[in-house]
């Protein structure tokens, strides 16, 4: 294949940039409703079945025709699905309020920073390892390139994602700041400690990972850390507990429950964002689901098998002869990516808030120590078998 | 021992166990049966299907007839008495063949009654009960206005759906 041109290299780059933000705002609201959902099903309730309107409205005739027919199954788990229509109109046309005394400036970009650097992230994850298809033959400039797996393939991809996932926590803390008011500020300063704290884990438990793949490169770490090539059968040990301290660090830099102090709506109203309304509001909520698919990609990448089947480097059990299983495929990804967000609700139905010292306590005097024992495991099964 | 209990959260493990249980009974029962007591969830479809009441519900105010089809109030205004509200006002009278009093009039104004049961309570003949009538709005003041006589506001029609009812089509 000759080299792309300059402007073959801008469209693909454009084209695949334009297909993963697709994908993120159609999960995006899905994960919204996804969210009311599974709580309310945790709850023994059924969750959103209807969105407002008259009873002549939409929903109200579906719902009246689904009892009048019985009710038909699969498509009476979507019921409540309009209203994420409706509340992305509501966040889109609602008046956008900047507090007098406000930090203009500051306050408008906080929510932008906040939002870029969750989309940003999203560029040097890789969700297939390698082309995944090519562009038809007949198409003008484009035809015959590959489409990658990943929009840039970044040698350091770890490295990169991991710088610009905390530039997220800038977007928090300026955005209390500048809303000048006292449950902003308190939210900001705790979401700053927490996020400070959290990092390290965070950090130290994807070493390991690195440890054991030799590469910062996310396709290579990827495959090899599921495949298994190269690496002691024991090294599913240290994967599998940094499996479980990389998530639960990743509740934590999310703001998700039980770590979401930034938000305590019973202490700070609601938080860094008390004063944020309309889209403003709208991109910090956009910053946190997309954060979290961002945790769960890199979770299933490292420690949950990627694009294989199996996660903890066990995928060397089935031999790649096998079809379908045996191969890497777009669709195990996305799977474990969705299972993943799940437990997110999930663990969001369950558990309460964590008090404050008890959240830096789980931080430093639990999961760093035991990062840090992991690290060394890492190592040690690294060089000695 | 302390210390493995520390690693290994177990409660939270526990925690997760049980909202995966329900999550999962809910999950797979909600959109099967269309019966009740199939179903594991507690939300009542309300306007498609009719909701289910507890038995000791106190809705609106009915006057009781006897087997004989005759009103078995007897006036003894005791209802009236308690009432805290004091929106129950009866009128004596006499009928042909009865040796009790017979109320000639039984009125009931709604619109200040906040459901108590004093009333029920108090009668010790069982000719008043609490029907599990709830969708009592309405338009105008005078529907709130019941009465021995009328159509729509009328005391002893056993569980008249109010006017405005969304269950009514
Ligand atoms: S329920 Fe209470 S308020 Fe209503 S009529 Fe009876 S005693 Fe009066
Ligand atoms: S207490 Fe019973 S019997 Fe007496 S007046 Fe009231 S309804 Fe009639």
């Amino acid at each position: 294949m000759p080299p792309m041109t300059l402007l073959q290299t801008i469209a693909m780059g454009l084209i695949q940039i334009v297909a993963v933000l697709i994908v993120v705002f159609i999960m995006v609201p899905l994960l919204t409703f996804a969210e009311r959902k599974v709580i309310g099903y945790a709850q023994v309730r059924l969750g959103a079945t209807r969105t407002a309107g008259g009873r002549k409205g939409f929903t109200a005739s579906l719902n009246r025709g689904m009892w009048a027919m019985g009710k038909v199954p699969v498509l009476s788990f979507f019921r409540g699905l309009p209203v994420f229509v409706a509340d992305a109109v509501k966040l889109i046309t609602k008046e956008d309020i900047i507090p007098a005394k406000a930090d203009r400036a500051v306050f408008t970009l906080a929510p932008i920073l906040s939002v870029v650097a969750a989309f940003g992230v999203f560029s040097a994850i890789a969700y297939y390892p390698g082309v995944m298809f090519y562009m038809p033959k007949s198409w003008p400039l484009i035809g015959g390139l590959p489409f990658n797996g990943a929009i840039a393939d970044v040698n350091v991809g770890l490295l990169f994602i991991l710088g610009l996932a905390s530039v997220g926590v800038y977007g928090i803390v300026l955005g209390a700041w500048a809303s000048n008011s006292k449950y902003p500020l308190l939210g900001g300063l705790r979401s700053a400690a927490q996020i400070v704290s959290y990092e390290v884990p965070l950090t130290l438990s994807l070493l390991p990972a690195v440890i054991l793949a030799g590469t910062l490169n996310f396709k290579d770490m990827s495959v090899i850390l599921s495949t298994g090539q190269g690496m002691s059968p024991l090294a599913v040990i240290p994967l599998f507990i940094g499996f479980f301290i990389y998530t639960t660090c990743g509740f934590a830099e999310t703001n998700r429950v039980p770590f979401d102090l930034p938000e305590a709506e019973t202490e700070l109203v609601a938080g860094f964002h008390t004063e944020y309304s309309g889209m403003k509001f709208g991109f910090f909520y956009l910053a946190e689901y997309a954060n979290m698919i961002v945790v769960s990609c890199l979770a299933t990448a490292f420690f949950f098998g990627g694009y294989y089947l199996l996660p903890f480097g066990l995928q060397r059990i089935i031999p790649a002869s096998v079809p379908f299983l045996g191969h890497p495929s777009f669709l195990f990804f996305m799977a474990k990516v969705s299972l993943l967000l799940f437990v997110f609700i999930w663990v969001r139905a369950t558990l309460p808030r964590y008090r404050y010292d008890q959240l830096m306590d789980v931080g430093w005097k639990y999961l760093i120590p035991l990062s840090l024992v992991n690290l060394f495991i890492a190592a040690v099964i690294r060089y000695a078998f | 021992m302390r210390l493995l209990k520390t690693l290994i959260p177990g409660d939270i493990a526990a925690g997760l166990m049980l909202t995966g249980k329900y999550f999962g009974k809910v999950f797979f029962s909600a959109n099967r049966k269309k019966v009740r007591a199939h179903l594991k969830h507690f939300t009542q479809e309300y306007p498609e299907i009719p909701v289910r009441l507890a038995p000791r519900f106190r809705g609106r105010l009915t006057l009781l007839k006897d087997e004989q089809g005759e009103i078995k109030c007897v006036c003894c205004l005791a209802c009236e008495k308690i009432c805290p509200t004091q929106v129950i006002t009866i009128e004596k009278g006499k009928m042909e063949g009865r040796k009790m009093p017979y109320p000639v009039r039984y009125d009931f104004e709604m619109e200040r009654c906040i459901f108590c049961e004093f009333c029920v309570e108090s009668c010790g003949f069982d000719s008043i009960i609490l029907n599990h009538q709830f969708e009592l709005a309405a338009y105008n003041r005078e529907d709130f206005s019941l009465g021995m006589e009328g159509l729509g506001q009328n005391m002893f029609a056993p569980s008249p759906v109010g006017k405005y009812s969304v269950a009514e089509d």
